[in-house]
């Protein structure tokens, strides 16, 4: 008894100076990474000043029940921000949501909306979902910009994680040059999958350094390129200048992401 | 010090439960303390070894994902970053362990403390993961292989930022720095990636 009680007190004095910070991240579960959602965004750099979401994507919980894409309350509250240049993945009808998982909660259900219509429901009454998630929605009828809300209730808490994505359906009106990427089939094929076509530009070097390989002249945007800060390109007749050094993706054309390219 | 740590990013349980395993911990630091005295190095904290156990932990079960995807993923971008992780965890963790080595501090915290219990459970691989992804083929495998990884390196993410906040020792302070630049860098690459 006595070494119980005296032990305890002892570790605390050697612990000089310790400042025991216990950061609780238990709040820290899910997002979705393709197409990618606003925090996703965020944490790839595609959208710049977003605060501390950069760190922890997957930390977007709040009370079920939200409309909003910070899930209410005052954190995150930059991805209710519908001015900012939140790019839009161009998709087809079908659209196949991927969800990083950081902790496995048994789950209720996962919701999917845009505006105040649920578009589509999964129960999964309870279980716990595996390594990864996906599902697949269509969104027959919705056409050219929206903001979709996926919200991920969890069972076992009065929690929900959410994922706010800005989505294309179909292309656009303004952009003639369908993308590389785009699957404008209007057929829901059963997975409107983001093929790797994206060429993998990931340098070796872990910086972000620009890693750019090309690019003396003005050259056309193309999806899968890497492009550093001052390099050139044109699209749809119109040049831009490169504000952050990107590999560049379909959903980024330079119109459409104002924190990646500025027109000249 | 000795205190064993839970290894999952959830708070609470370090300050009760004087099991066994902890008392005998405890005692450990004491004598540990009365021989070294612990005077002439910085002083190092709970956080430090508790970031070093957990990163540790956190490592090794990132380069269980990242062997395969390094083997057998489709897009050579995942290759290269599983690759690159795989070099960069190993000197890592050689320095990591001899801290705790110099500490006289296991590399794992015990598991009899209900480690592994609870909560802790949910942030971890779990049974089968690798199995489902040596399973898997063409871009399925990319993508739960980036997903894993994503998950692995978000995590450690919260440790570090843990560590930076509230590490006592210079040189832990300093390597937790360091990795939270380098893992965010490899986090906005296979963002790219996933949304490739």
């Amino acid at each position: 008894m006595q070494r119980k009680f005296a032990l305890p007190a002892l570790t605390v004095a050697a612990v000089t100076g310790s400042l025991f910070v216990a950061v609780s991240p238990a709040s820290a579960h899910g997002y979705i990474s393709s197409p990618p959602s606003r925090q996703a965004n965020c944490a790839s750099g595609a959208v710049a000043g977003c605060g501390d979401i950069v760190y922890e994507p997957q930390s977007v919980e709040a009370p079920q029940g939200s409309m909003q894409c910070n899930g209410g309350g005052s954190r995150f509250t930059v991805l209710n921000d519908s001015a900012k240049s939140w790019p839009a993945t161009t998709v087809g009808t079908s659209v196949t949501f991927n969800w990083v998982i950081t902790a496995r909660h048994a789950t209720a259900t996962w919701e999917y909306f845009i505006g105040n219509t649920k578009v589509a429901s999964f129960n999964d009454n309870g279980a716990q979902p595996g390594a990864t998630k996906s599902h697949t929605v269509s969104f027959a009828g919705y056409s050219g910009r929206q903001t979709v809300l996926a919200r991920w209730n969890v069972k076992d808490t009065i929690n929900a994680f959410y994922s706010c994505v800005d989505l294309n359906f179909g292309g656009t009106t303004t952009n003639p040059t369908p993308t590389p990427t785009t699957t404008s089939s209007p057929t829901p094929s059963p997975t409107v999958t983001s093929s790797p076509t994206v060429s993998p530009t990931a340098s070796p070097t872990a910086t972000p350094t620009p890693t750019s390989t090309s690019t003396s002249g003005t050259t056309t945007w193309a999806a899968g390129t890497s492009y550093k800060v001052g390099d050139r390109v044109t699209y749809n007749g119109v040049t831009y200048s490169c504000r952050q050094a990107h590999t560049a993706l379909s959903g980024w054309e330079p119109p459409y992401v104002a924190a990646l390219w500025a027109a000249v | 010090m000795g205190a064993p740590v839970r290894r999952g990013p959830v708070g609470g349980g370090l300050a009760g439960k004087g099991g066994p395993v902890r008392r005998a911990a405890l005692a450990f630091l004491l004598l540990t303390l009365l021989v070294t005295g612990c005077a002439a190095d910085p002083a190092h904290n709970e956080t430090d070894v508790m970031f070093l156990q957990m990163g540790l932990a956190q490592i090794a079960e990132g380069d269980q994902v990242a062997v395969v995807a390094e083997q057998s993923a489709v897009n050579p971008g995942v290759r290269t970053l599983a690759a690159e992780l795989r070099g960069q965890w190993q000197s890592e963790s050689a320095t990591m362990r001899g801290w705790l080595t110099d500490w006289d501090q296991p590399e794992t915290a015990a598991k009899a403390t209900g480690l592994h219990a609870g909560h802790g459970d949910l942030h971890a691989l779990q049974p089968g993961d690798i199995d489902g992804l040596r399973a898997a083929k063409g871009s399925d495998f990319d993508r739960i292989a980036v997903a894993l990884l994503l998950g692995n390196l978000h995590n450690t993410m919260e440790t570090l930022r843990m560590a930076t906040a509230g590490s006592a020792y210079p040189k832990v302070k300093s390597l937790a720095e360091t990795m939270t630049a380098t893992r965010q860098g490899q986090i906005q690459r296979l963002l790219a990636l996933a949304a490739g």
